[in-house]
């Protein structure tokens, strides 16, 4: 029994310092002992331009995001699975790895450097004659989106990879012998057998274009609102705390429904075969 | 499997977008003038210089620095024997302390870092500094009971049992056998805790306070306010950090010891 005493310390920190104010938060947005149930907050949400506008691009840009990573992940994975050599694929796995672990400030700061007015892209365009000014990269949905793309493309990757390491090479091989062409072998016996590892692949990409905040706030800056960028402007601009958790409840609710979908679909997938 | 042409094409569009940004930063940062352009118009190291003198930058890269030091030891501290005891024990609630261990994960780190403002800070329960310690401890404590667990699943067990039959007490069969069988486990999962913690922004961005700031947030701050090559100066010294970081880990774990 008394070994069991250690956990205390770290549940105890978990509960107190972590899960208390968060579910506190959560409760305060939707009952106050003064007022009793409000809604009012959720209203304005749902009702307001702004906030609609910011929830639905954010929806919108992470299924965006997770389609394309999806489109460039998979072959990208099957591509690196494929490596005869071992240390070439670990050192490929490290440079995906890379990105994901640098600061990102740091990196979304990057395409600063390629989107802007004297960025790569438009002195791209101009030196072949494509425009003649400058075109407004930054600041755009575009600009967003690719800074998302290399921020989760990573763990798409990841995840394929380790789906596809643990597929036996002998069940393509059987494919092929049994006379299934490329697009058979494909979504036959691919994409039927790492069900789970699109799925998982996706969820982290998804809820994690949810809740990203640094890329649309210097990419998109004020043009662009996301529901993150949305959410620290009514903290520290119009202070309006109220919205500011409704927000935040929307968020989490948010992740939390799609990481439920996805497990749905994960188990109809390991069902079916 | 041969491999097709169309896959390396795929590899190559997915390394440019990785990786491409961050070499046209290293170039930019050398730019001469105080704007931020590609391809550069020349050649200096000023920016690196400035950068790396301002007070700003220096402060709050040695309060990152300590932050990070003292949430990755606080984690393991509180990580380690939750995740000894769930490798080696079943008890009653075992799925509700997984649970526990691993919400800070699922939770969205914006969420946190304002449920941590209201309640601690607005209420004036704890300073700015203590809150922000107990965000990035919490955040990071996942990590460490994940890397911890998979190190301990591939320790055998009659290790430890041949030290506590032959008198050893739990407690020192933990200290003087688990704990140096498991060590790149929890040297990974300390390199993990510290990078995330150093790079931490979604709690850190509502948890600043007079001269209390972490880097990255100073960092959005400074570019909210200047557009020059300085901080592609700070961004290159971060993202080569990281590299040699990255490839110190790969040489000498392997990469996966980190994911």
């Amino acid at each position: 029994m008394k070994k069991y005493l250690v956990l205390l310390p770290t549940v105890l920190f978990l509960l107190v310092f972590f899960l208390v104010p968060i579910l506190s938060i959560i409760v305060e947005s939707i009952y106050q002992p003064q007022k009793g149930w409000v809604a009012g907050k959720y209203l304005q949400f749902f009702t307001q331009r702004i906030s609609r506008v910011a929830y639905t691009r954010s929806l919108l840009m992470s299924l965006l995001v997770t389609v394309v990573s999806l489109a460039i992940g998979y072959p990208s994975a099957l591509a690196i699975v494929s490596l005869k050599s071992d240390s070439l694929k670990s050192f490929l796995m490290t440079l995906v790895v890379f990105p994901l672990m640098t600061n990102s400030v740091a990196r979304t700061f990057s395409w600063l450097a390629v989107l802007g007015r004297e960025g790569l892209i438009n002195n791209l365009l101009i030196s072949l004659k494509l425009t003649d000014s400058p075109r407004r990269l930054l600041y755009t949905p575009g600009a967003v989106f690719f800074g998302l793309l290399q921020l989760f493309l990573p763990l798409m990757i990841i995840s394929l990879v380790s789906a596809l390491e643990n597929l036996p090479k002998e069940v393509p091989l059987a494919a092929k012998s049994l006379g299934a062409n490329a697009f058979k072998l494909f979504t036959r016996v691919y994409i039927p057998l790492t069900v789970e590892g699109i799925v998982a692949g996706s969820t982290l990409v998804f809820t994690g274009c949810i809740t990203a905040y640094v890329t649309p706030a210097v990419l998109g800056g004020s043009r662009v609102t996301m529901l993150s960028t949305l959410l620290y402007q009514k903290t520290s601009v119009t202070l309006d705390w109220g919205m500011a958790t409704v927000i935040a409840v929307v968020m989490f609710a948010t992740t939390l429904v799609v990481n439920y979908l996805s497990r749905k679909i994960s188990s109809l997938g390991v069902s079916r075969q | 499997m041969k491999i097709n042409r169309w896959l390396i094409f795929a590899l190559f569009i997915a390394f440019a977008i990785l990786l491409g940004p961050f070499i046209v930063i290293l170039f930019a940062s050398f730019e001469p003038s105080s704007t931020l352009r590609f391809p550069p118009t020349g050649f200096t190291l000023s920016w690196f210089k400035k950068v790396i003198s301002m007070p700003m930058f220096q402060k709050s890269f040695i309060f990152s620095l300590q932050l990070a030091l003292y949430s990755s030891f606080l984690a393991l501290l509180l990580g380690v024997p939750v995740a000894y005891i769930t490798a080696r024990y079943s008890f009653r609630g075992k799925r509700f302390v997984e649970l526990v261990t691993t919400l800070p994960v699922i939770i969205p780190g914006m969420v946190a870092g304002l449920a941590l403002l209201k309640f601690f800070v607005l209420l004036n329960v704890f300073s700015v500094k203590t809150t922000l310690l107990i965000g990035h401890t919490a955040i990071v404590l996942p990590y460490v009971v994940r890397s911890t667990l998979a190190s301990l699943t591939n320790l055998p067990v009659s290790i430890e049992e041949a030290a506590q039959s032959l008198g050893a007490h739990p407690f020192k069969s933990f200290v003087l056998v688990v704990l140096p069988n498991i060590r790149v486990g929890i040297i990974s999962a300390f390199i993990m805790t510290f990078i995330t913690s150093f790079n931490n922004v979604p709690i850190s961005l509502f948890l600043t306070g007079p001269g209390i700031s972490t880097l990255p947030i100073v960092m959005m701050t400074y570019m909210e306010y200047y557009y020059n090559p300085s901080i592609a100066a700070l961004s290159t010294l971060l993202i080569g950090a990281t590299l040699g970081v990255v490839l110190l880990v790969q040489k000498i774990f392997g990469i996966s010891k980190l994911l």
